[in-house]
């Protein structure tokens, strides 16, 4: 006898639609150096300013830079400086939020206190206050760090939710102790939501992250991630629309990718 | 309420003096040594302490002017920037957290709210700078590099022009929020079992709808108040940089760079009490909303 298959919700496909669409781009990144037709910043590679052709698929932009090449580039830089930044969100938001909920109450209290005034930040300004008090180096982190305290929120109250709820009450009545019952909620947060938090680290890291180095304090030339290319296409873009069109496009897709697979509302916050 | 109204007082006066604690350690870092190790910092936030509260914020490192006096200058464009995209938030957002809440109408929007979602606010801005300038012909200019003011009640259509595209992108990103707050509520209220109650009890579905659910559903966008603030003032933040207007937010971007702290400080505490403060307002105004529409 076989067990009845159940056909996947649409959130579900549209999830293993981010994650599929995540690991392309993976696999763009870690080939990027070969699937690029000219290394990273390469001027003179083609006419300045040429739009889209068979040569030119992406067109080349005021230096004559190769636009496919620069977008694969950029976009290696961007998900480089992410991950690291995607990874502080989710330690030092998502995992510190659920443990800091079980922490004796004065201190917890007053951790969510504090998380929630630094959640009262627009996250791009807490980043761009951050690069200025370190160095545009610590862009990546700078971006994780000040969105973490959005995704601490979420954990904290979604931890306390969980210690209201009726197996906390059966535990605390048969003598478990606190410290095995956070073990034991830990390791649930960590399989239930890992993978959806990561990916929600990643869309809100990447848009944080590119904004930053849109506005000048992100990447430093010459590495050139996304929101970088678009600020130097800034000035030309109402007269040659390829040389933001494309990293536009790419940012908007990794982030798309991102948001699909942490499985967000249309609309939702990342 | 008067309970609910005081408790929620005492948690928008906390923020408030948290944000005043964040704001004056990091006008601390303007004062000469405060880098110079822990009790250096802890003492130049003591003394900056002690000068907020005689109401001095300090002067500006680059333009020598009280610190506030500068942020005062260029806080009425951001709020302004604010203020009408909020409106333009409730002008689209309403309806499309209406419109496209539930049924099919939701799923065949769906994948296009979903892109518009993953698009960054300055790559949207800069496609509607693209998009108003080639098929508009509307005269655009971002590569000035000069900030310029911008007349928040235009007299004529050059002002009009050039305010909407600011306003727009700044109202776009807010009504992202507004709709997500009004589809989650109605989700919500749509899965309630005093609805069928309220049939078997004789109401009509226009009854329901109006008498019942359209008070959750204001409720809903009311509590989310402030995540709808967060949007506008980042998107600000944006629209001032990508358009060249010489506001609040494009203050703190400068004095980042050039680490005038004492100008950084009251722009950050200025953003923080304006979030906090709509996320006081809309708990506030939500709670006899949200009572009001539950089962009778």
């Amino acid at each position: 006898m076989t067990a009845p298959r159940v056909a996947p919700s649409l959130h579900g496909v549209l999830r293993i639609i981010g994650w599929v669409g995540l690991g392309l781009i993976a696999v763009a990144v870690s080939l990027s150096d070969f699937l690029a037709t000219a290394p990273a910043d390469a001027t003179a590679v083609g006419p300045l300013l040429a739009a889209p052709t068979e040569v030119f698929r992406f067109g080349t932009d005021i230096l004559g830079r190769d636009m496919f090449s620069e977008t694969l580039h950029g976009l290696a830089d961007t998900i480089r400086s992410a991950l690291p930044g995607a990874l502080t969100t989710l330690f030092a938001g998502a995992l510190f939020g659920f443990v800091a909920a079980r922490m004796p109450r004065p201190f917890a209290l007053g951790l969510r206190g504090f998380m929630g005034i630094m959640a009262a930040i627009p996250a791009l300004l807490l980043a761009i206050l951050m690069i200025g008090l370190t160095a545009r180096g610590w862009a990546g982190i700078a971006a994780g760090l000040s969105a973490a305290p959005i995704a601490f929120v979420r954990a904290f109250e979604r931890a306390q939710r969980q210690e209201r709820a009726p197996h906390s009450a059966y535990a605390r009545a048969t003598g478990i102790s606190a410290g095995t019952l956070m073990r034991r909620d830990l390791v649930y947060e960590f399989t239930d939501t890992f993978l959806s938090s990561a990916a929600r680290a990643l869309a809100a890291v990447t848009i944080v992250l590119s904004t930053v180095s849109f506005l000048g304090f992100g990447a430093v030339p010459p590495h050139r991630d996304l929101g970088l290319m678009i600020a130097a296409a800034k000035p030309y873009l109402l007269h040659a629309w390829w040389t933001a069109a494309f990293p536009a496009a790419a940012l908007v897709v990794v982030i798309l990718f991102a948001r699909l697979a942490a499985g967000l509302d249309e609309g939702e916050r990342a | 309420m008067l309970r609910f109204v005081a408790r929620e007082a005492g948690r928008l006066a906390l923020g408030l003096i948290g944000a005043a604690l964040l704001a004056a350690a990091i006008a601390g870092l303007a004062l000469p040594h405060a880098e110079d190790g822990l009790f250096s910092f802890l003492f130049a936030w003591g003394r900056t302490l002690d000068a907020f509260v005689s109401l001095d914020f300090g002067r500006s490192a680059i333009s020598g002017e009280g610190a506030f006096a500068d942020v005062w200058q260029r806080l009425p464009l951001t709020l302004g920037l604010v203020g009408e995209g909020f409106a333009i938030a409730l002008v689209v957002g309403i309806p499309v957290g209406l419109l496209f809440g539930a049924g099919p109408a939701r799923r065949a929007a769906s994948p296009i709210i979903q892109i518009v979602s993953a698009a960054p606010i300055f790559c949207a801005g800069l496609a509607l700078a693209w998009a108003v300038a080639n098929l508009l012909g509307w005269p655009v200019t971002l590569d000035s590099g000069i900030k310029s003011d911008l007349a928040l009640w235009p007299r004529d259509p050059a002002q009009l022009q050039a305010l909407l595209l600011p306003v727009l992108t700044v109202g776009l990103a807010g009504a992202a929020a507004a709709q997500l707050a009004l589809r989650r509520a109605g989700a919500e209220a749509s899965g309630e079992a005093w609805r069928v109650e309220l049939r078997r009890l004789g109401l009509t579905a226009w009854d329901i709808e109006t008498g019942h659910v359209m008070p959750r559903l204001i409720a809903g966008l009311l509590a989310g108040l402030g995540e709808v603030m967060l949007a506008l003032l980042s998107a600000a933040a944006v629209a001032e940089w990508v358009f060249n207007y010489a506001g609040a937010a494009d203050l703190f971007v400068k004095s980042v760079a050039l680490h005038d702290w004492a100008v950084v400080a009251p722009v950050l505490f200025a953003f923080a009490a304006l979030t906090l403060i709509a996320e006081f307002v809309g708990r506030v105004a939500a709670h006899p909303l949200s009572d009001r529409g539950g089962a009778p």
